[in-house]
């Protein structure tokens, strides 16, 4: 498997506006679509659960070329927590109910265009790493508080 | 709602010179320098996996993960 790509992730952005599925990059991936310097593997989407996002999402999988079963698909749409495709042309993190933030709503509202990307403010990439407590989070903190600093000078 | 996050840090000098290049970079480029693939074991040993919790996802981490990954939670 290769390194994910722009035009994977435009691919991303053309599919889902397709079929209108509501998501969010977040993660360290939606960290760098803010201008974040770092490196990351995959990519991690925030994605809104009920029914009808939920189909939009595997119909907007498939035709990113996503190998899903039925039983996959339905595991997709029902909205689990946290699943994670490596059945397609790049590697793919679905999260649901990502730590540290308590409604898709209230990121929503935050959220932030990046060039037709849809991204988490970066007060909630932070509280999600921050809340998930896990190692490689803990290690990326303090230079992520500081580019958050440096992301809202250049907005003001 | 996030908590909200209201006070200053310092940026030190060589973040700031870092964060400074990559705002003057397109973004492709800045997605051509951010993601790297290397070969994580075990996680990456499988094409498809769904957790009902995210408790659930993290102790499968902590259980099945090399502590070197650093999936653990502290």
């Amino acid at each position: 498997m290769a390194a994910f790509e722009y035009r994977q992730a435009e691919e991303i952005r053309e599919a889902f506006a397709r079929h209108a599925v509501r998501y969010l990059f977040i993660g360290k991936s939606g960290a760098i679509l803010l201008g974040f310097p770092d490196t990351t593997q995959d990519a991690d989407i925030f994605v809104e659960k009920d029914v009808r996002n939920g189909r939009a999402l595997v119909a907007a999988l498939r035709e990113l070329r996503f190998d899903l079963s039925p039983e996959q698909a339905a595991e997709v749409e029902r909205g689990k927590d946290f699943v994670q495709l490596k059945n397609g042309p790049f590697d793919l993190d679905l999260v649901f109910a990502p730590d540290g933030i308590e409604r898709f709503e209230d990121a929503w509202a935050r959220r932030v265009d990046v060039e037709g990307f849809p991204v988490c403010h970066i007060d909630d990439i932070i509280a999600s790493k921050a809340a998930s407590n896990r190692q490689k989070d803990r290690e990326s903190l303090p230079r992520l508080r500081s580019f958050r600093q440096f992301w809202l000078e250049r907005r003001r | 709602m996030a908590p909200a996050l209201t006070e200053d840090v310092p940026i030190p000098r060589e973040w700031r010179e870092e964060f400074e290049a990559a705002a003057r970079r397109p973004l492709a480029e800045r997605f051509r320098y951010a993601f790297i693939r290397t070969y994580k074991p075990i996680l990456d040993d499988a094409p498809f996996r769904a957790f009902d919790t995210m408790k659930d996802y993290r102790r499968w981490c902590e259980e099945n993960l090399p502590d070197w990954l650093g999936y653990g939670r502290i």
